[in-house]
């Protein structure tokens, strides 16, 4: 079970990666930012036992990076 | 359960890291830091033989996303 100290961390690993996600001006420091967020809400679905639902949101949440990479990539080769 | 503390704050203090950092090639070995920590805690967090799934599942997604966002970072082939 998720006790007060690690409820704590993982909700100051969301904060943190809402902060730096608005802070941030180039895109693939926001798409790191996005990155620190979906790892810190991780262990809130886990907690509450929904294992498939976790499984699942681990295998979506890459993909659509990926998307965004897509429409962020650069031109310069 | 002090395995969970101190992957906690490992995963958070590597967070600080990130935001402090100002090269983004320098983010992404600490953003790879946040998910293994991230995987510990998912592992450790119940006693159910589904967490180790989940915790694959987890591992092998934020690895897959980190080396999307580093390859395209740096631009893909040079021609």
């Amino acid at each position: 079970m998720m006790d007060e100290y690690v409820l704590i961390a993982c909700s100051a690993l969301v904060l943190i990666g809402m902060t730096a996600a608005i802070l941030h001006r180039d895109p693939f420091d926001k798409l790191i930012s996005l990155s620190i967020l979906i790892a810190g809400i991780f262990p809130f679905i886990v907690d509450r036992g929904y294992l498939d639902v976790a499984a699942a949101t681990a295998m979506i949440a890459p993909l659509s990076t990926i998307f965004i990479l897509y429409v962020c990539r650069r031109e310069t080769i | 359960m002090i395995a969970i503390y101190i992957c906690a704050g490992i995963a958070v203090y590597a967070a600080i890291r990130i935001i402090g950092e100002r090269n983004t090639m320098r983010k992404l070995p600490l953003l790879n830091v946040v998910s293994f920590a991230v995987t510990v805690i998912i592992a450790l967090l119940l006693p159910h033989p589904v967490t180790s799934l989940a915790a694959a599942a987890y591992f092998v997604g934020s690895t897959l996303e980190s080396n999307a966002i580093a390859s395209t970072w740096s631009g893909g082939i040079k021609k």
